[in-house]
């Protein structure tokens, strides 16, 4: 044989080798697969996420498994490149033939793993953290995708509609110009004008630069009476600065990145008693205080960080769906994600323990109403988390909730603007 | 075992794209000496141009003209050809290592403008759902990626013939005495600049074709897609498979790829599931070790460049 030939031969060898285990696939352990960013740009904040979604794999056996069966996760890394996620993606829906997984971060990994293999496969796949906006909308993924993170339109429409009750008019955006940013301009622009407000500014920025001189200076040509700010703290505090001391209005809108202790004391609290901000209102609660204990306790630190909670709900929403889910086949737990946060279901929360409660509710026949580690978890008809939002204002340099946008009120907002 | 096939099945589709950009970079470096450090460049214009041709019409995007699939293909050719050849006049004069940083320059910035240009690419949201040639009609997804299989079976084939053919001849020799001599060719009375153009132009189009081809096996475009070590990786196929060898780019896509999958396999398999988040890292260690191993033993790569004299040599 020619060396040439051998060694391939070899390699695919390894490959028919490796997966003769699956074939015992029907009976015990039960599988689930992840596809994460181990290492890449994305390596750093990932490794919290990993370990959370390892936590969650924890309870879930400690709570009594997936239809009596251990649950085995198999996590493979996409490295933050798409050919490299679709790969794993593949590998584990075929050769391990998980009916369910969980990932991943970079939107344009998620994105190509949604249009070759989770809608073709009819796979179920749950995203902590991957924000791109088509990705439920646009009836690619057929459904099998869902994700725990609420999407930028929640926090959008409720930012426009607290802009418009203290009648402010005449607003400038600044926004960060990645795709976070672009969402949530997207969003606004269709939600003030039909609420009562109006935009007479748009100016992007990119983060990391010494001095916003520039585009607050843009933003003020157009004689604004209010801002609304989309972007990160560190930046923000430049932006403010300078927006205030070249004579901008105190009337400032913020996004949920900004609801940090750092971001009013660099810019000064006696400055922003006339700001308010927005906020996903699922981050507290007895089930988030009761995750956040567990993660400390296992990792010997907090469990402060992008994706941490989402990625936990997401395990936990698969680990429920499967024991509802009638057998373990991709189109029977895609129906089941969303039995759990039935209506008037009994609630049930995060740990071994609440996991247990619920998987006897579940036999028993009963509804159950998942609570997360970011609060409720609801599935919209596009596979998006819809959430109550939190306005938050600044009194005296300290940050207290104004009050709460119920998601009553939130659906009765998207009709208004949705039409 | 009809996973672990539909598996390598969707593992050949892919090793077979790459094999055409190996291809490319091959005709380039392998056998004119260009080293062009700006492939996912021409592989980016080839994908966006094929999914601007070929995605379905939307409102607020400028293309996406929902034209047929061969009319995309066609388009990416075209189109990597014209930008390669833009690129080409400012930069073939250029040598060795000054060409690659201009090229890989040009990579970075075709990324760049790819997620800024919202309204032609969809920026970081990426582009989609691009159709997938006669996907509605296979009812399964094995069924696709067999058809697809084949259809890049039959392309490779045809680009493998085209550049064993044109090697072979009068052209591809002066292409050898380009990269050997250059000063040697050019005294011979042969234009090395024209010529050095006429490779970079070709080896760039498989690159967009293989870009084009990408695209409609996956139903999506990102700019994420496109991002350096992609360069990197057709680089090393190139000189583990063996460099001024088409079938040594081809074997170095497969052999490349492998490593990347199998260390990926390996390391979910060996790696006990707590230590899994650290699994990825030894997964990168992993690839680099296979690489460099394969360079230590196979310095001229897996197969080499083989000898080759005109056929009429001995006439």
């Amino acid at each position: 044989m020619h060396k040439w030939i051998a060694i391939p031969a070899a390699l695919a060898a390894a490959l028919l080798l490796a997966p003769a285990d699956a074939a015992a696939q029907a009976s015990c352990p039960v599988k689930i697969g992840g596809v994460l960013p181990l290492t890449g740009s994305m390596g750093p904040i990932t490794k919290k996420i990993a370990e959370s979604a390892q936590l969650a794999v924890e309870h879930i056996n400690a709570g009594g498994g997936v239809k009596g069966c251990p649950v085995q996760f198999i996590l493979r890394d996409d490295q933050g490149q798409p050919t490299v996620g679709v790969d794993a993606a593949k590998y584990l829906v075929e050769v391990e033939r998980v009916p369910a997984f969980t990932g991943t971060i970079s939107s344009g990994v998620t994105g190509p793993i949604i249009s070759s293999i989770t809608a073709p496969s009819k796979v179920v796949q749950i995203s902590c953290c991957s924000t791109a906006t088509p990705f439920t909308l646009d009836g690619r993924s057929q459904g099998y995708f869902f994700r725990t993170l609420p999407t930028s339109k929640t926090q959008a429409v409720a930012t426009a509609a607290e802009m418009t009750r203290r009648g402010l008019k005449k607003t400038a955006i600044i926004y960060v110009n990645t795709d976070f940013g672009q969402d949530m301009l997207r969003f606004v622009k269709i939600a003030l004008p039909k609420l009562g407000g109006d935009v007479v500014a748009e100016v992007p920025y990119t983060d990391n630069q010494p001095s916003y001189r520039a585009e607050v200076t843009k933003a003020l040509a157009e004689k604004p009476e209010s801002l609304l700010l989309i972007g990160f703290p560190k930046d923000a505090v430049t932006i403010v600065r300078e927006w205030l001391s070249l004579g901008g209005t105190q009337k400032i809108a913020l996004n949920n990145s900004m609801r940090v202790k750092d971001f009013v004391d660099g810019v000064g609290g006696r400055f922003l008693n006339e700001s308010f901000g927005m906020d996903n209102a699922q981050v507290e609660g007895p089930t988030v205080d009761a995750f956040n204990k567990a993660f400390e306790a296992k990792y010997k630190y907090d469990s402060k960080g992008p994706g941490v909670h989402t990625q936990y709900d997401a395990m936990m929403v698969l680990g429920l769906a499967m024991n509802i889910a009638k057998d373990l086949t991709g189109p029977s737990i895609k129906d089941a994600v969303r039995q759990v946060h039935a209506a008037g279901g009994a609630t049930v929360g995060t740990g071994p323990d609440e996991y247990k409660k619920a998987l006897d509710l579940i036999k028993a026949g009963r509804p159950i109403k998942y609570h997360g580690a970011t609060g409720p978890i609801e599935f919209d008809a596009n596979g998006d988390v819809t959430g109550p939002a939190l306005v938050w204002k600044i009194v005296n340099g300290e940050i207290v909730t104004d009050h709460v946008i119920s998601i009553d009120q939130m659906q009765a907002l998207f009709k208004k603007i949705d039409g | 075992m009809i996973g672990v096939f539909s598996y390598l099945v969707f593992f050949l589709c892919v090793v077979l794209i790459l094999g055409v950009v190996a291809l490319g970079l091959n005709l380039q470096w392998g056998y004119t000496g260009l080293f062009n450090a700006g492939v996912v460049g021409f592989y980016a214009i080839g994908a966006y141009t094929h999914a601007i041709l070929v995605t379905s019409p939307q409102p607020q995007m400028l293309g996406n003209l929902g034209l047929p699939w061969i009319v995309g293909i066609l388009g990416a050719m075209v189109a990597s050809a014209l930008a390669a050849w833009v690129v080409g006049l400012a930069t073939i004069r250029l040598r060795g290592d000054y060409l690659a940083i201009a090229t890989f320059g040009i990579a970075t910035t075709i990324q760049l403008v790819t997620l800024n240009w919202d309204s032609l690419t969809g920026g970081a949201q990426g582009l989609s759902p691009i159709p997938r040639p006669l996907a509605w009609w296979f009812g399964s997804p094995l069924g696709f990626n067999l058809f697809y299989l084949g259809v890049l079976i039959a392309v490779v084939a045809a680009v493998y013939w085209a550049l064993e053919t044109i090697l072979r001849s009068p052209w591809g020799r002066v292409l050898k005495a380009i990269r050997e001599d250059e000063t040697a060719a050019i005294a011979l009375g042969k234009s090395a600049r024209s010529f050095r153009l006429q490779a970079f132009v070709l080896g760039s189009t498989l690159m967009g074709l293989a870009g084009a081809l990408y695209v409609s096996f996956i139903g999506f475009v990102s700019p994420f897609d496109f991002l350096p070590i992609l360069t990197f990786q057709i680089w090393a196929m190139v000189i583990v498979g063996g460099s001024g060898n088409n079938k040594g780019a081809l074997l170095g896509a497969l052999t490349v790829w492998a490593i990347w999958a199998v260390s990926g396999v390996l390391i979910a398999k060996l790696v006990p599931p707590t230590y899994a988040a650290q699994g990825g890292a030894v997964q990168v260690i992993l690839i680099g070790l296979l690489l460099v191993a394969s360079l230590l033993f196979r310095p001229r790569g897996l197969i080499g460049e083989v000898p080759v004299v005109s056929r009429h040599a001995d006439d």
